[in-house]
């Protein structure tokens, strides 16, 4: 189905003025007042400044699902559906990983949970790349491939619609009753994936420079050194794990001042030196290299145990969020280089350099 | 599943407090609607407008109306437990993680080791294994504790040494001044060398300071043990309880569910273990 720009917006401001669908805040992509190069999830508002067709937001599409702070206990109950329009590939295999961390059966997020169900995603395919894009190299594409109710690909002043699930069929519906749709020619397709072909291309040499392994499991038994070496202009400050869309770790206080009991969850990071202190003061990974090494372990070993799924889609806002410029696609290629020191097989970690 | 509540508390009553050494105390609780779980399980115990913190219950997983939990004064919330009176009200959640697997233990001649604080939940495994003691051959205690005012559960060791089948052994670090002590000097894993227990294919459980359980781990494999019988309490920060913080992965395993209790087989190849 082919549906005109124009007709789409319409379409989108009727939804969340005359709840079209029962759908009660339509949110997308939105230039900074800052800097034309950085996109904002925005509730949609009348001035149309949006832009679906460019790369990832700055907020990854998590901040949609689990808030930086949330009252746990007791779970408010809202009746509130959302339209989230603009979403990218990469954020999608983000929330993958998330629907696996926070939907199993040892235990349901309620919250999380709640906006998955009541979100319906457009994702929309990307015309444009971020010099820190680099899905590529984790076999990703600049477009969602799956993880979306309804997809957009951009063709002149149209966009040709993909249904992606149930959800996107009641979607299609909705749209078809209120604004005008065409059906697509083969030419349209041609040059829907002239476009993903030539955006993929941009990647691929973009990101030439970062080739690497995939032997990821290897990153265990890396030199100790490489992994001081590397996290040198590291500060600690978390800016990565928060603008992370796999990142997912949380503390929970008690703020409970009457009888019943009050829990708040709220983003934690394990950059920070008091993330995993136990009671008495002792953390696991007290120097700061133990802990830019446990982010990289965790992404491609731990949460692959875990999920079966990497923890890294290669949106690259870790890379452009770095106070100590740090470059995330050379960090992990230069891990992965051969020479490599084997942990003994008891089990016992060699002695590690202490004087840092 | 979908509508309960996973961080839902239980209210409980603090109906007893035993001071067990100048920085133990054990508080007796009865909460709302029982707890049921299996020996080895941990539950969060929150001060209100304080903080929570994971503790396994010390008594035995055969009573559930009430349940005992040994603490130690060490860190923020903890300090506000041992200023915590009778008739307070705290909260439980849990139980959470997988406990000890006593049901492949018929027969088997157990041995237990506590170091300080960490006699806590190897207690509840204790009198879990005593409320069944016919089906279990023997039962080996290893206590140890810096100094004899240190040494905890006094008050209950004539009672435990009377069963037959149980022998328990408790050992100090040091005699300080002015402070008495008639059993062993030494360190725990040293009482090794007082026991004669085939280790061969009966389980051995350990739960103490982290150095303790490095070295304890090392001196078992010297004395037998096969890494599949050593059952390890791993010490981590647990927040929530059912593997969401992530705050105590330990490489593939999270220490709160998959755990608290790994054999050394499971995790000797895992990341921070002894940390």
């Amino acid at each position: 189905m082919i549906v005109k720009i124009q007709d789409f917006y319409s379409f989108l401001h009727r939804c969340q003025k005359d709840c079209l669908g029962g759908f009660k805040s339509v949110i997308l992509p939105k230039k900074s007042q800052h800097s034309d190069d950085d996109l904002f999830f925005t509730t949609l508002s009348e001035d149309n400044d949006y832009f679906l067709d460019s790369y990832r937001t700055v907020d990854p599409i998590r901040m949609l699902f689990y808030f930086p702070r949330e009252i746990v206990l007791p779970a408010k109950k809202s009746k509130c559906k959302r339209l989230i329009v603009g979403a990218k590939g990469c954020d999608l295999r983000a929330l993958e990983v998330l629907d696996k961390a926070l939907i199993n059966d040892d235990f349901v997020d309620p919250i999380y949970n709640f906006w998955r169900e009541n979100t319906y995603i457009i994702s929309s395919d990307c015309m444009t790349i971020s010099p820190s894009c680099h899905c590529n190299l984790l076999d990703g594409k600049p477009y969602a491939e799956e993880g979306f109710d309804l997809n957009l690909s951009r063709m002149d002043d149209s966009y040709y619609i993909t249904v992606g699930s149930s959800k996107g069929e009641e979607l299609l519906l909705l749209i078809k009753e209120h604004v005008t749709v065409s059906k697509v020619s083969p030419n349209n397709i041609n040059s829907i994936k002239a476009n993903r072909k030539l955006v993929e291309e941009k990647l691929r040499k973009q990101n030439k420079q970062y080739e690497r392994t995939e032997n990821y499991y290897d990153l265990r038994s890396v030199d100790i050194e490489k992994w001081i070496e590397a996290s040198k202009s590291c500060i600690g400050c978390g800016g990565c794990t928060n603008i992370c869309p796999t990142c997912y770790c949380m503390i929970l206080n008690d703020e409970t001042v009457t009888k019943d009991f009050v829990k708040v969850r709220s983003y934690d990071s394990c950059q920070l030196h008091g993330y995993a202190r136990v009671a008495g003061g002792d953390t696991p990974r007290p120097k700061m290299y133990q802990r830019f090494r446990n982010r990289y372990l965790c992404k491609f070993d731990y949460m692959k145990s875990n999920f079966n799924l990497l923890g890294c889609t290669g949106c690259g806002r870790c890379i452009d969020t770095c106070p100590g410029k740090i470059e995330f696609r050379k960090v992990v290629q230069k891990m992965l280089e051969l020479p490599r020191k084997r942990v003994s097989s008891s089990g016992m970690k060699i002695q590690e350099s202490e004087n840092v | 599943m979908y509508n309960a509540n996973p961080y839902d508390v239980i209210p409980a009553v603090i109906y007893e407090i035993i001071e067990e050494s100048p920085t133990i105390r054990t508080l007796r609780l009865r909460p709302e609607s029982p707890i049921s779980f299996k020996t080895g399980q941990f539950v969060e115990l929150t001060i209100p407008n304080i903080g929570e913190g994971p503790f396994t219950p010390s008594s035995s997983h055969y009573i559930t109306e009430e349940m005992d939990i040994t603490i130690m004064k060490t860190g923020f919330v903890t300090e506000y437990v041992h200023k915590a009176r009778v008739g307070d009200t705290v909260g439980l959640r849990g139980p959470y993680g997988k406990g000890y697997p006593i049901e492949e233990w018929k027969d088997k001649n157990i041995l237990i080791m506590g170091g300080g604080v960490g006699m806590a939940p190897t207690r509840s495994l204790f009198l879990t294994l005593l409320h069944d003691i016919d089906d279990y051959n023997s039962i080996t205690f290893l206590a140890g504790a810096r100094a004899p005012k240190e040494v905890i559960y006094k008050q209950h060791i004539d009672e435990w040494r009377k069963h037959d089948k149980v022998n328990f052994l408790r050992a100090v670090d040091k005699i300080p001044e002015g402070e008495r002590w008639s059993e062993e000097v030494c360190l725990i894993t040293k009482l090794l060398e007082k026991i004669d227990i085939d280790p061969k294919d009966n389980p051995v459980i350990v739960c103490g300071p982290p150095v303790m359980m490095k070295f304890g781990t090392l001196d078992l494999l010297e004395y037998g043990y096969a890494d599949k019988d050593i059952y390890l309490s791993m010490e981590k920060k647990m927040y929530c309880g059912f593997g969401q913080c992530r705050h105590c992965v330990m490489g593939k395993y999270y220490a709160c569910k998959d755990g608290p209790v790994f054999t050394y087989d499971m995790i000797k190849n895992e990341e921070n273990i002894w940390e």
